[in-house]
């Protein structure tokens, strides 16, 4: 079955070109004029990843990613024509994943969409032999567990609801426990970003992923930010 | 704003104003105190002096009137003041208190009024300086009695006082070149104020406002300078805001042109259908961009206040008639209500406004209804009738401005520019615009020329 993607965007022309393009790649595509519009989509539940504008006549573009982010994990880049600092880190924080600014090759915004769509590899039998199912990140609360196997993290018997992007940097920390990552290589590993990517997705991704790992996110013991590196992932 | 080489500056002008004017009163004053007191002070010892010789002439009459007296015995009993000197002349016979002294001494008026029998004062020069003479004629012992009074005293006296008051008008003036100095300083004190602030503007700190204060002088030009910045500020976050739109409007059809290249080339020669829809798309946008760019160029030249003819009068139901067979919508209504006065204008641009005004109740009104043209009181309006959904009360004024997008875009975008290209070009004309709504619903655009075209301007 064909991944399906929906894309919000009200210029016609933006949304009519980019369907017909995305499609080309074999993706099952479904576009809409309004947020109001896609939320009333049936088929809502089945997108694998959205691609949204965020200026929109209406309801806006962070609007709805709130609220696709209140229904689901499932990744969402934004294609905006506002490359600002606030108008972007607003657009991440609200839950976005990636994002690209207009005017933009669609190459690049299917590159973005493979990243996010990559999903965790299943186990092989290289890496049952050298790297373990399962690691403890915290022994004391919970314990907050994190399988690679199952792709899932669990306090206790709980699991603790990542989104996929969340997941994929918890999983290349842990990976890298007790060593500095650079933001700019979680860029590339995680968001398959080149050189010039933008670094504020990593902070902001952090952020999130702290107020879910940690005892108290505002006192990051789990996730440390190593100043003027990176972060760090310290196993508790 | 360099200074005049060889002109002072207003510290310099009023430093210099105000030791003049204290060194002219301090002058003045000191004069007239030392002419006074002179005036006083010699009068005082003019009559000191006479009254003395009247004291002595008395003396000297007791002394002769008693018997075998001799004149010099008798003078030799006055007791004239340290330094004055008492002459009797008996009959051509000199008699002196003094022996540097003499009848050479005694002026000749004051003898001869002597001799006359009347008593008299006059000045002379004793010993280098000044003295009273004073005369008293003597008729009962035939002596006439002439005492001089040197006035030294009086005159150290004066001179000390004269270097007194001339001490004290120098000192004045030269306070007075101090406080003209330091008041000056004051007053320029918040001009340099005022020119730290512009030079911090000038480097960008569009932030920087001078404070507050009660001083009602300085109130006026605190109170202008700040909201002079603020309108500067104002007018650059405007220009910055409008500069971000245009790249905002011009980022939509440059990704649909290159989205859909995309797809025309991997479409070709395999899929028609989708190369023409990916055609019509690049046909739409690439005619998108130009209208955008169109209408960049024409707020730029509205900007720059450059009304494209001189106004010319015009038929404006011939233009608007025109207008509409040249957009195709000859099928239009056209209502003059009443003689129309006629106006000038600029026929290309008011086409275009005119042309504006349709396309907008094209894409938002569901095409124009009718036009109407009709006088008003000392205009001539058109009105673009439309059936829409008409225009909420609350954005009838906002519609006008640049990139102001009331509802969704639609499927045919406008620039965001046409709107506000009428109200300007109207404003260029000296008219105005306004939207209202149209009895029975929709929206009704009215634009409304100055009647005669007195209004007309090139620029402003």
């Amino acid at each position: 079955m064909s991944v399906r993607l929906l894309v919000l965007e009200d210029d016609d022309g933006i949304r009519t070109s980019v369907t017909m393009a995305l499609e080309d790649e074999g993706y099952e595509v479904t576009g809409h004029p309004s947020a109001e519009e896609a939320l009333r989509d049936p088929s809502l539940g089945e997108v694998d990843l959205h691609l949204v504008d965020l200026m929109l006549g209406g309801m806006d573009g962070y609007s709805f990613i709130r609220e696709v982010r209140r229904r689901s994990d499932v990744p969402i880049i934004v294609l905006s024509a506002k490359g600002d600092t606030h108008d972007i880190v607003a657009a991440l924080e609200a839950g976005a994943d990636d994002y690209v600014t207009k005017p933009f090759e669609i190459k690049e915004v299917s590159a973005r969409l493979r990243a996010l769509r990559r999903r965790p590899p299943t186990r092989s039998a290289e890496q049952t032999a050298d790297a373990p199912d399962v690691v403890v990140l915290d022994a004391e609360n919970g314990p907050l567990v994190l399988d690679t196997g199952a792709a899932v993290l669990r306090r206790g018997e709980e699991v603790v609801h990542l989104t996929v992007t969340e997941y994929h940097l918890l999983r290349e920390l842990a990976a890298s426990a007790g060593r500095v990552l650079s933001r700019q290589v979680l860029l590339e590993r995680v968001w398959d970003h080149g050189y010039f990517g933008d670094e504020r997705i990593v902070d902001v991704h952090v952020r999130r992923l702290r107020t879910k790992v940690e005892v108290t996110a505002s006192d990051p013991r789990l996730v440390v930010t190593v100043r003027g590196l990176g972060y760090r992932l310290d196993p508790q | 704003m360099r200074p005049a080489a060889g002109r002072l500056g207003i510290r310099a002008t009023s430093t210099a104003s105000f030791a003049l004017l204290a060194l002219v009163v301090s002058t003045l004053l000191a004069v007239g105190t030392y002419l006074t007191a002179r005036h006083y002070l010699v009068g005082q010892r003019e009559a000191t002096a006479t009254r003395q010789a009247f004291v002595d002439a008395a003396l000297l009459r007791e002394g002769l009137l008693t018997a075998g007296s001799s004149v010099s015995d008798v003078l030799d009993e006055t007791s004239p003041p340290p330094g004055a000197v008492v002459l009797v002349d008996r009959s051509g016979q000199w008699y002196t208190s003094s022996l540097e002294t003499g009848e050479a001494d005694v002026p000749a008026d004051v003898r001869a009024a002597a001799a006359q029998g009347r008593a008299s004062r006059a000045w002379t020069t004793l010993a280098g300086g000044p003295a009273v003479v004073v005369g008293v004629p003597v008729p009962a012992v035939g002596v006439a009695v002439y005492e001089i009074s040197p006035t030294t005293e009086l005159q150290s006296t004066l001179r000390t006082l004269a270097v007194v008051l001339a001490a004290f008008a120098a000192g004045t003036t030269a306070v007075g070149a101090l406080l003209g100095g330091s008041a000056s300083a004051r007053t320029l004190a918040p001009l340099r104020d005022v020119a730290s602030a512009a030079a911090a503007i000038a480097a960008g700190r569009m932030t920087t406002r001078l404070p507050d204060t009660s001083d009602p002088d300085l109130a006026v030009i605190v109170g202008s300078f700040n909201s002079m910045v603020e309108a500067l500020e104002e007018r650059m976050q405007r220009d910055a805001r409008f500069a971000a739109d245009v790249a905002h409007e011009l980022r939509s059809p440059v990704t649909t042109l290159m989205t859909s290249v995309t797809v025309l080339r991997s479409a070709q020669g395999r899929d028609p259908e989708r190369q023409r829809a990916a055609a019509d798309l690049v046909d739409r946008e690439v005619r998108r961009l130009h209208r955008s760019l169109e209408h960049l160029l024409e707020l730029g030249r509205l900007d720059a206040g450059v009304l494209e003819r001189d106004p010319e009068p015009m038929d404006l139901e011939a233009l608007v008639r025109h207008t509409l067979a040249d957009t195709g919508r000859a099928h239009v209504g056209v209502e003059v209500v009443g003689p129309l006065t006629p106006v000038e204008g600029s026929k290309p641009q008011l086409h275009r406004a005119l042309v504006n005004l349709l396309e907008n109740a094209d894409r938002h009104g569901g095409g124009v209804e009718q036009v109407l043209l009709r006088s008003g009181s000392g205009s001539v309006e058109v009105l673009v009738v439309d059936r829409g959904p008409g225009v909420p009360d609350a954005e009838r004024s906002r519609v006008f401005d640049r990139f102001s997008r009331i509802g969704s875009r639609g499927s045919t975008p406008g620039t965001g520019l046409g709107l506000s290209l009428v109200a300007e070009t109207v404003r260029a004309h000296g008219g105005r615009v306004w939207v209202e709504e149209t009895p029975g619903g929709g929206a009704t655009f009215v634009i409304g020329l100055p009647a005669g075209g007195d209004g007309a301007e090139g620029g402003s």
